[in-house]
């Protein structure tokens, strides 16, 4: 109650510091606001000024947040946010997402007639989201942020609204997607009523406190509903369950937005909760041991697991999905080996980025190829897809290899930074397994490659469909951005370990 | 006046947050799914505002407002897909999802 009484005016006010660290959010927010007020007044009736001021507010954004990161790290509103170098290389990852996001979904909109510039405004807000989840460093500034991400994909995955299976995705990540939160808002109020405070530095400075005496049940329970909620919005194994049909149901430009920006985003805020609840840090062995095991069990299952199904799909897009559960398995290796290592937390950033570039190249693709109602992502249809558009062909088979993880791809280079890290933390097992996971995915991934080099085009030859500018661009982008993670990694790999100094 | 022990308050939070868990692993319409989000939400803001006054710290009762606010946003899409499925389906049952399940 002391704190209603003496009122602190640099509370109520921003320094300009501050304002400047806040740049990249203050952009893209009015981008959304300008956005949403040209699509509510269709003042010109065309899809044109949503999308410009989606491309003009997020390219801002993303320069603003990269000039940042040269900066210091500065504290925002009390220490609830924090615009750090962290915070800053997972905005660019987010804003970059959705730009190709975006620029892939221009066409497809089209093809589908679809085109509504809400479909923008949804996608700049869940990218706001995402940026202040990696920026916030309270509780419940995460869970405000979270549900901005999340509310604008549930409406993003029900976009095609005459679409039955379009309807279900959209409904059962609703469900899920809620209740999600809701346990995890659970543990929130467990671990606040352990602690006495929602921040993150608040709940850790209570675990150094308290070790040695040990934690209380209370702040146990928490820190497992808060694991568990977070678990569940990665999708990892036992919690799996709604991804694949999520990703099927949904638009490919928006699957191809979950898989790298969701992910991301839900990883950020994961490792900065993870932390708080003392993983790594030493202070009670007991909850080091228990989180330990049950990342290695989940890490495992979600590795073997997405893996082998990915082996049995036929369709690409739901491939994908399953195989996107596969490499959410060797983050979390990437997060169990963190602090035992001395790359910390950085392989896991790394996988993260080079997981994204790659996974957004093979969905603009996908997105380029889709025919009406996102059929023909079959795996016949890109039968000789060689002869009918060798470029396509071509950078999909780079993103295949790279998912594939072989040399000289981004793929390769994240992998072999992130099982290193493991094995300098002594988790040979855990090595060994990831490493055959990943023999397996050969197999799936590389079929695309026959299918599309070593097969006759199919009798009733597919409508050639013309790939828009914005698409090449965005897929030749992806792929010089694979080139060059694989060939000449040491520059993300500085970056990542600049990110995570600042954890 | 006798003060209920915080113990008990907290007990009861945890158990409607369990009811509305139960209710939406069990349940099959939707408008009652949603009802048993809405359920957990509020169980947690009670356990907020209980560790607020244990505490004495007024940070779980501000986070009640926040909670609040987005849990009336999150009805809103939430019935909003609703009538959207709806339209698709015309059911409400969650055993209607069934395009999907392979």
């Amino acid at each position: 109650m002391e704190a209603l009484k003496t009122i602190r005016p640099e509370l109520l006010t921003l320094a300009p510091d501050q304002l400047r660290a806040l740049s990249p959010y203050l952009f893209v927010f009015a981008g959304t606001l300008l956005a949403i007020l040209f699509s509510a007044a269709r003042v010109v009736k065309s899809r044109w000024p949503a999308f410009l001021i989606f491309i003009v507010s997020s390219i801002i954004g993303t320069v603003a947040a990269l000039v940042l990161l040269r900066e210091p790290p500065t504290l925002l509103f009390n220490g609830m946010m924090s615009s750090d170098a962290y915070a800053n290389s997972f905005c660019v990852i987010f804003l970059v997402s959705a730009i190709v996001t975006a620029a892939s979904s221009l066409k497809y909109l089209d093809n589908e007639e679809l085109q509504q510039p809400e479909y923008y405004v949804l996608i700049l807000f869940s990218a706001l989201g995402m940026m202040l989840m990696a920026s916030a460093l309270d509780l419940i500034v995460m869970f405000i942020a979270f549900e901005l991400m999340s509310l604008a994909v549930y409406m993003l995955v029900g976009f095609r609204r005459n679409d039955r299976r379009s309807n279900e995705a959209a409904m059962k990540y609703f469900i899920l997607g809620s209740a999600a939160s809701a346990v995890l808002l659970y543990g929130v109020a467990l671990l606040y009523g352990a602690t006495g405070s929602t921040s993150i530095r608040g709940i850790f400075a209570y675990l150094q406190a308290a070790s040695g005496q040990g934690v209380t049940p209370v702040f146990a329970i928490g820190a497992w509903f808060a694991v568990l909620g977070f678990l569940f919005k990665i999708a990892v194994v036992p919690f799996h369950m709604w991804m694949p049909d999520v990703y099927e149901g949904a638009p490919v430009p928006v699957t191809g937005f979950m898989t790298t920006g969701l992910k991301a985003a839900a990883f950020a805020a994961f490792l900065r909760v993870f932390i708080a609840t003392g993983y790594g840090s030493g202070v009670s062995a007991v909850i080091q041991n228990h989180i330990h095991d049950i990342l290695w069990v989940s890490a495992v299952l979600t590795m073997v697991i997405g893996n082998v199904i990915a082996l049995t799909q036929t369709n690409l897009k739901r491939m994908l999905a399953y195989s996107s559960i596969a490499h959410s398995g060797y983050i979390l290796v990437g997060m169990i080996a963190g602090p035992l290592s001395e790359q910390g937390y950085a392989p896991v950033f790394m996988y993260l980025t080079a997981y994204a570039v790659m996974n957004l190249g093979a969905f603009v693709i996908l997105t380029s190829l889709a025919a009406r109602n996102d059929g023909g992502l079959n795996l016949h249809d890109f039968s000789g897809l060689s002869r009918r558009h060798p470029w396509l062909a071509f950078s999909l088979a780079i993103f295949m290899f790279s998912l594939a993880g072989i040399p000289p791809t981004a793929g390769f280079s994240a992998k072999y930074v992130l099982f290193y890290s493991a094995i300098q933390a002594n988790e040979i097992p855990l090595v060994v397994i990831s490493v055959l996971c990943s023999l397996i995915s050969v197999y799936y991934y590389l079929r695309v490659l026959v299918y599309m080099y070593m097969r006759d085009t199919p009798d009733e030859v597919p409508v050639r469909r013309r790939v828009s500018v914005w698409s090449a661009a965005a897929i030749a982008a992806m792929v010089i951005l694979t080139l060059q993670i694989g060939v000449l990694p040491a520059r993300i790999v500085a970056a990542a370990k600049k990110a995570v100094t600042s954890l | 006046m006798s003060q209920v022990e915080p113990w008990v308050v907290l007990s009861f939070c945890s158990i409607i947050f369990f009811i509305g868990f139960t209710g939406l692993l069990i349940r099959r319409n939707i408008l009652v799914v949603l009802m048993c989000i809405e359920l957990m939400l509020n169980a947690v803001n009670l356990t907020f505002v209980t560790y607020a006054k244990l505490l004495q710290n007024l940070g779980g009762q501000v986070a009640v407002f926040f909670i609040i606010t987005v849990a009336a946003a999150e009805t809103a899409v939430g019935l909003g897909l609703v009538v959207a499925m709806f339209r698709t389906l015309r059911s409400v049952d969650t055993d209607q999802i069934q395009l999907l399940r392979e």
